[in-house]
């Protein structure tokens, strides 16, 4: 069956390639059948992906030993569930989901366009196609999946750490969001391509872009989750490249998500957006190209693989051609209304974009210093974890800050007086809860502090937008309070949707701030009956325990935890020595969450010794779980502002429809 | 204006990168010979392993990696938190300071990287 | 291996003729050309955005005012500038150009109705 799989994703190449050039030779001489091949083209190179993927799949869960790589990335013990998402797991297979989710997205993108902005399209599928046949080229020449050898006995098998459901769910998600990118960015190349100066690209490609940016945001609080249970050393990021990999593009599109409103609204930074585009979509090439190159020394590294002079080469052309058709098109996209106060809603925006763009080059700065540095001063340095900190403060407090004056400022601009209105009561909130706080000795941090008060300022104007939303529908349609709300957010999904997500926002800056500014941290080497005390925690070390199970021992050190004088109970830590692979141990830490406030109670047993004693480092981690239900939360508010709107689709119905009533109908 | 704003976020990182030191130097083994201040030094690690890194110092290798059996050797001995991914023939990078012929690695720096993709694993204090 | 062949060969055909459907399914068309929006049109979708954002900035501020974001004052002064955008950007609509088949008069009155309502 390899054979199937590699001649499938000849035959994707081929239909790609076909689209690219078939594509743009339509596009430039207006031929209508060629520019329906082309679509075909597309849409059928997900067909022949599919059939490879199915090769890969089937190859994966029947332990296939023959493909080199079912034999390098699972075991005939691993479960079905692992052994599937161990198509991922290597460089192969996920250059395959790549182009099975690139071609996937793509092919729905133009098809569910079909009859609409056909003069748009015909630009866009070349584009998609383009990207495509990078993808493809690589799995067909340079790293195939489809590899045999003679069948071994039993694979290596995945790593046990990566056996579990948060594993299997992160890449998926990740990589929905990098490949999600590419539809907005090929849409907007697309339009620049066809001199078209109208907003259709944004209008449809608005839920695409909402989709990838979740899932994107979603797949990094998955990893982070992952990292803080099962890697265990008391965080949950540590600025690792691969980390800031999915980091980078999250914010170029966090910040493209916002700039497009004001083009929407005001007809205004249309470079922006394109140029913020093309940068989230470079970036997420560029995340790509870090996470395999190995590069970059990092964690998740690999041996330096040929992969990545590809990738930049790619990278490269990518920018050429976005940078040169941005120039080669700025006269289109000049706007012709103007910033009139830099007090006004489209402000904010701007500063916004500024501080988002300004964090992402950070990252970006960071991450590739090691290189810099290198052909700069002919020595190669790395920066740490101060570097990022700091930065994260100069530009995240501020930003968070903006989340609260946004929402609340007029368009074009704002008088002082009516913002002095506006922000009184939310500004009284947030000094009176940093009076309490620093009562409760919050001022052992100031950056935690001030995070706190910014986060209670929003916090407030949020609350504040919802009630008066309210309680101005009430006052027009004489509703219930309840019903009053929920049609005030049916009806303005994605202002209140909006909102639900800077909510979600500033949860995770809470939690952020209260499980790094205000952990306690301790560690001793403990025999059984001594106590280690952390915060307002004192663990005692009872006893050693070991089961033997199926795949692994597991070693656990059994404590007994009292908080504030009263006990709570038992939390084991400890290690797995596994059977295969032979000799690996992994570390399982133990997590003690006090549901009411938030806080973790975090052990790791780091060393277990001949005589029973165990050295010990414990956390206590203020508010941690805050992030996590950010996590919910942000994916409430993801789907509001998703949601279908009759309403709206009508509006929009109605304007392309008189342009397309008025100009001759294509087939 | 924006291009203003984009200079002047440009100098912040500029200024930053070269004040506070421009972060530490990163080498190879081969490299460290003549280096005395704080380097990160990356390698693969070679046996024998001997010592309590929880005691008075894991002593162990380093060669380049990527490269042949029989290069250059740098001695190491690293007192910390040692992941438990740490092996003979495994990739790390460490922080510390070479003294006296031997590489005196900052207790808690030493992270254990993954032979193979997409698996972490790391003991960094945060 | 015989097997894999056969679907490959059987995926390679089905590809083919889904990129020569259009070719198959109309041998002698009448327009091969793609037809795209001439700058009548264009200019017109142009209106039409510019009507759509005018109408929106006015339910919005609508909205501010409502709920009190902007006081009275702040919107008397600025609903008169917004209400002067639509008024021509309406009748840029109606009255230069072609008007497209399905009049514009009902269109615009849904519209406006449509700002009422959607609150």
């Amino acid at each position: 069956m390899p054979e199937l799989g590699r001649a499938a994703l000849v035959v994707s190449l081929g239909l790609v390639v076909y689209a690219l050039v078939a594509g743009a030779a339509a596009a430039l001489t207006r031929r209508r059948r060629l520019a329906l091949s082309a679509r075909n083209a597309l849409i059928a190179s997900f067909g022949s992906t599919l059939v490879a993927s199915a090769v890969l799949a089937t190859a994966l869960v029947r332990h296939d030993f023959a493909f080199t790589y079912v034999a390098s990335h699972t075991s005939r013990a691993l479960p079905t569930r692992y052994a599937l998402s161990a198509f991922w797991g290597g460089q192969e297979g996920s250059l395959l989901l790549w182009l099975l989710v690139l071609t996937g997205l793509g092919a729905l993108a133009v098809w569910l366009n079909r009859a609409k902005a056909r003069d748009l399209i015909v630009w866009v599928v070349p584009v998609i196609a383009g990207v495509a046949t990078f993808f493809a080229f690589m799995l067909v020449v340079v790293a195939s999946p489809f590899a045999t050898q003679p069948p071994p006995a039993d694979g290596a098998g995945l790593n046990p750490s990566l056996q579990n459901p948060y594993m299997v769910a992160h890449p998926p998600l990740l990589y929905l969001g990098y490949v999600g990118l590419t539809i907005p960015f090929s849409f907007a190349m697309g339009a620049l391509l066809s001199g078209r100066t109208d907003e259709r690209w944004i209008v449809a490609t608005r839920r695409w872009t909402l989709v990838a940016w979740a899932a994107l945001g979603l797949g990094q609080l998955l990893g982070a989750h992952w990292a803080y249970e099962e890697v265990g050393w008391g965080g949950y990021y540590a600025w690792d490249p691969v980390e800031n990999a999915a980091l980078m593009p999250w914010l170029a599109a966090t910040a493209y998500l916002h700039s497009v409103m004001i083009q929407e609204k005001r007809g205004m930074l249309k470079v922006w957006n394109v140029v913020l585009v093309s940068l989230a979509f470079g970036l997420s090439l560029y995340g790509t190209f870090l996470t395999r190159s190995g590069v970059i020394n990092s964690i998740h590294s690999f041996a330096q693989s040929p992969l990545g002079g590809w990738f930049l080469g790619f990278i490269v052309v990518v920018t050429v051609f976005s940078v040169g058709l941005i120039f080669y098109r700025l006269p289109l996209l000049k706007a012709k209304t103007k910033l009139e106060s830099l007090v006004s809603r489209e402000a904010t925006f701007l500063y916004n974009n500024l501080l988002l763009v300004a964090l992402c080059l950070t990252i970006l700065w960071g991450v590739t210093w090691p290189i810099l540095s290198q052909v700069v001063s002919g020595e190669s340095r790395v920066v740490g974890r101060p570097y990022y900190d700091f930065f994260l403060r100069v530009f995240g407090l501020p930003l968070l800050l903006l989340m609260g004056i946004g929402p609340l400022v007029a368009w074009r601009r704002a008088s002082l007086r009516s913002l002095g209105k506006t922000f009184a009561w939310p500004v009284g909130v947030s000094l009176v809860t940093g009076v309490v706080l620093i009562a409760f000795g919050a001022g052992s941090s100031t950056p935690g502090l001030i995070a706190y008060t910014f986060s209670a300022f929003v916090l407030a104007t949020i609350a504040l937008e919802f009630a008066r939303g309210t309680r101005a529908r009430r006052a027009l349609a004489a509703e219930p309070w309840l019903v009053a709300f929920t049609s005030l957010i049916g009806r303005n999904r994605r202002r209140y949707g909006g909102y639900i997500v800077h909510a979600a926002v500033v949860l995770l800056a809470i939690g952020v701030a209260g499980s790094s500014a205000y952990q306690h941290v301790n560690e001793a080497r403990l025999k059984p009956g001594q106590t280690l005390a952390v915060g307002s925690y004192v663990a005692t070390y009872r006893t050693l325990q070991q089961t033997k199970n199926a795949n692994a021992t597991e070693v656990r050190a059994v404590l007994t935890v009292a908080h504030d004088g009263t006990s709570v109970g038992t939390v084991r830590a400890g290690k797995n020595v596994y059977t295969a692979p032979a000799g690996d141990v992994s570390n399982e830490v133990g997590i003690r969450t006090n549901y009411l406030t938030g806080e973790d109670l975090f052990v790791i047993a780091e060393q277990v010794y001949g005589d029973g004693s165990v050295d010990f480092r414990i956390f206590v981690k203020p508010l941690v779980n805050l992030i996590w239900v950010a996590g919910l939360v942000f994916l409430l508010g993801s789907l509001i502002t998703l949601w279908p709107d009759a309403r709206e689709e009508r509006r929009l119905a109605l304007r392309y429809g008189e342009l397309e009533a008025a100009s001759p109908a294509s087939s | 204006m924006i291009a203003l704003s984009v200079a002047a976020v440009l100098a912040v990182f500029l200024l930053y990168t070269s004040i506070a030191g421009g972060g530490t130097p990163a080498l190879k083994p081969s490299q460290l010979a003549g280096h005395t201040g704080r380097v990160s030094l990356a390698g693969l690690v070679v046996g024998p392993v001997t010592g309590d890194a929880h005691g008075a110092g894991l002593h162990f290798r380093l060669r380049d990696i990527g490269s042949k059996p029989g290069s250059l050797l740098v001695p190491v001995v690293y007192t910390g938190d040692l992941s438990d991914q740490f092996k003979v023939g495994r990739h790390i990078v460490v922080d510390g300071t070479l003294k006296n012929g031997t590489f005196v690695g900052v207790p808690g720096s030493l992270l254990t990287k993954c032979p193979s993709k997409y698996t972490a694993s790391s003991s960094t204090k945060q | 291996m015989t097997v894999a062949l056969v679907l490959a060969g059987l995926l390679t055909v089905l590809c083919v003729v889904g990129v020569a459907l259009p070719y198959l399914r109309e041998p002698q068309p009448a327009s091969d050309f793609l037809e795209e929006p001439d700058a009548a049109g264009r200019r017109r979708l142009a209106l039409a955005e510019e009507r759509d954002r005018a109408l929106a900035a006015l339910k919005e501020l609508e909205f501010d005012h409502r709920t009190g974001t902007i006081s009275d004052d702040d919107y008397r002064e600025l609903v008169g500038p917004l209400r002067r955008d639509a008024a021509e950007a309406l009748r840029a609509l109606d009255g230069g150009g072609v008007r497209p088949p399905s009049a514009a008069s009902p269109g615009a009155s849904r519209t406006s109705d449509d700002g009422e309502r959607a609150w």
